[in-house]
């Protein structure tokens, strides 16, 4: 198989439980996702592991008539997040008395309640799986409205006043339905809506969007319009990486690194306005190609400099004691966790995780470019800083090279096609999918995954390891993530 | 200057009596002292946490906002002022009406970016579409997102209005009531 392919396999639903078996065990196979949809009155489901040695993505489908399908779960325990998913939007659970989380459907929701097939027979009593309380231990509500310019979310932190015992996330707060809302759109509608199912990774899963319709539609940007994305893609990371150093300043108490950290970031997103024209990078993408002219000269004079005083910063940083020892050790996340719970992007890499979509299913200008990949083994948030560090570095010289080798704009025309595909980008938060079917140019069904619905998976894990009430702000600004994402 | 303060100028040019003008005064008088301490308190009803980046960059060096004599506060029992982020999510009503609930008198809502507005998500059975049908809005600042110095713009617009909310209450009548 060659660089930037997906192919697709069609499974009886015997043969499900024996090809989980088989693929989780194979070395180099990370589960991706999973998910369903109504074909036929029928739901389908399919499931997407990525070959990341082979350059490959394998989706797996099947039809699933009456009572399910084997618990994934068992075998390949990433897969939890989406069987939950899968039961809460088509009622259909993986086997009898299966306990599975509450994710995006609001405690007592009607009958009625919007979903994109029917609605299980029985909702879950329970809003999350049982924890433990009890002895000296209470549990301690935060949320849903949290701190300040914090995102909606409700943290369950079991504690015994000093030490974090259990923690649990309830995400249903900020669902928008921005699947069901996909179905029927036209697809210049539909990447609108996707940049702002995750506002902070809106060119990677855009990007993302607009490789699946691209690829269905048989057509391809200029390459000098894909360096633009490029571009796009890599300041999108620059300035997200600048917001988690600044997080990480602000949640250990450090406010004169969190006032440098905001300059470097408004310098970026300034950065930002000057090339595209948003801060944000908003409108940049437009299916088959880009919509706004990057301005090249503004990039090279000014990014420069910035990663100067970006660098100035992390050099304060590293040697100051006070912010280093909240760090280390802190939040750690295992090799073999990130591993069997299928992490992806930064948290993965600092979890010894050598993967990057960028390089292992290069895609547009990536084909052309070397992308180096930091890894570190240690898996705390030292070693998740020090990957964006590195990756920070990375992006710019990426950004300074694609500007350097010719940037361009407009678009190639997408005809109105008919057919599924999946496309993938390497966001911020790490490996974005989103698999789209279409019929003559409108969503049928579009299954958006960023990064963030795989690696909040491993915040719990990651507050649990022997860490104090106060590590996590600092766990959760080295994670991130976004609320939007998971519960979009 | 914000165009509101404008407003409020000219409209004094025509005041003749004199209560209008002892009022006028009393507005310009509490806009100055609000304008000092004027805590806000921010709630996310379903944004793609864009608006939150730019929210919390209005306490970053190149805006400021302490300078202004505005402040951040944890608890909307010591907030003035509610920046609302998000279409609404019908799902968080409870939340937000009990953050809301839980504001002193007199208080402001600001709406933030073009969620609010209803310039995303049309009115569905997740989302109300548009947050003035949950809450009063004073001031609506557009944009996707709107910068921080639109965000800032906002809030000047807004102290303003808290000022005439102020200036609306009629306090010689309480301190009547309660004297014994």
């Amino acid at each position: 198989m060659s660089a930037d392919t997906a192919s697709t396999l069609l499974l009886d639903r015997m043969d499900v439980e024996s090809h989980v078996q088989a693929m989780a065990q194979t070395p180099g196979v990370r589960f991706a996702d999973f998910f369903g949809s109504i074909e036929d009155d029928q739901l389908v489901i399919r499931l997407v592991w990525a070959l990341d040695r082979e350059h490959e993505y394998r989706v797996v489908r099947w039809p699933a008539r009456g009572t399910g399908y084997p618990p994934l779960s068992e075998v390949a325990p990433a897969a939890f997040v989406e069987e939950c998913e899968i039961y809460e939007q088509f009622g259909v659970s993986p086997g009898k008395g299966r306990a599975l989380n509450r994710l995006v459907i609001p405690p007592r929701a009607e009958h009625s309640f919007p979903r994109l097939g029917t609605a299980p027979a029985r909702e879950r009593p329970l809003p999350h799986a049982s924890h433990y309380v009890s002895g000296d231990a209470f549990e301690f509500p935060f949320g849903p409205v949290r701190g300040v310019g914090q995102e909606s979310m409700y943290m369950g932190l079991v504690t015994s006043g000093e030490e974090l015992i259990d923690l649990y996330l309830l995400q249903w707060h900020k669902h928008r339905g921005i699947e069901r809302r996909l179905r029927g759109e036209g697809v210049a509608r539909a990447l609108f809506v996707v940049e702002r199912a995750e506002g902070l990774s809106a060119v990677g899963n855009g990007w993302a969007l607009c490789r699946a319709v691209e690829e269905i539609a048989e057509v391809s940007p200029h390459p000098a319009v894909n360096r633009s994305r490029g571009v796009a893609l890599e300041l999108e990371r620059l300035y997200n990486h600048a917001a988690a150093i600044v997080a990480l300043c602000q949640s250990t108490g450090l406010a004169v690194g969190q006032a440098q950290g905001e300059i470097v970031l408004e310098q970026l997103l300034r950065l930002n306005a000057a090339v595209f024209g948003h801060r944000y990078l908003f409108g940049v993408l437009a299916p088959g190609g880009t919509s706004r002219a990057a301005d090249a000269d503004a990039l090279m004079t000014t990014l420069p400099p910035t990663m100067d005083t970006l660098r100035r910063l992390v050099d304060a940083l590293w040697t100051t004691n006070s912010f280093v020892d909240r760090l280390e050790s802190c939040g750690i996340v295992t090799p073999a966790d990130a591993a069997r719970l299928g992490l992806v992007g930064p948290i993965a890499r600092a979890s010894g995780q050598d993967i990057d979509t960028r390089r292992d299913h290069a895609f547009g200008p990536y084909r052309d470019v070397a992308v180096e990949v930091p890894v570190r083994a240690t898996g705390d948030v030292m070693a998740r800083m020090s990957v964006m560090v590195a990756e920070m570095e990375e992006s710019a010289r990426l950004a300074l090279d694609l500007a350097g080798a010719g940037l361009g704009t407009g678009t190639v025309e997408v005809p109105p096609a008919t057919g599924s595909a999946l496309g993938w980008c390497e966001s911020p938060r790490g490996e974005s999918l989103l698999w789209v079917d279409l019929d003559a140019g409108r969503i049928r069904r579009a299954r958006v995954r960023p990064g963030s619905v795989r690696n909040w998976r491993s915040f719990d894990d990651a507050a649990r390891s022997r860490n104090v009430f106060t590590d996590i702000a600092i766990i959760e600004a080295s994670f991130w993530l976004t609320v939007a994402g998971l519960a979009r | 200057m914000s165009p509101d303060r404008v407003r409020i100028d000219r409209r004094r040019l025509h005041v003749v009596r004199e209560e209008e003008r002892v009022a006028a005064k009393l507005r310009d008088a509490t806009q100055r002292m609000f304008g000092r301490s004027l805590h806000i308190r921010t709630v996310d009803t379903g944004s793609c946490a864009v608006c939150e980046s730019e929210i919390r960059l209005l306490s970053a060096p190149h805006y400021d906002l302490h300078r202004l004599g505005l402040f951040f506060t944890p608890s909307p029992r010591h907030a003035d002022l509610l920046l609302v982020t998000g279409p609404a999510i019908r799902a968080f009503d409870r939340a937000l009406e009990k953050t809301y609930g839980a504001m002193p008198e007199p208080k402001l809502v600001v709406a933030i970016g073009a969620c609010p507005l209803g310039g995303v998500y049309q009115e569905d059975e997740f989302v109300h579409g548009q947050l003035e049908r949950v809450l009063p809005v004073d001031v609506f600042v557009p944009g996707c997102p709107p910068s921080p110095l639109a965000l800032l713009q906002g809030l000047l617009v807004a102290v303003g209005r808290l000022a005439e909310k102020v200036g609306a209450e009629d306090f010689t009548t309480l301190g009547e009531e309660e004297a014994p």
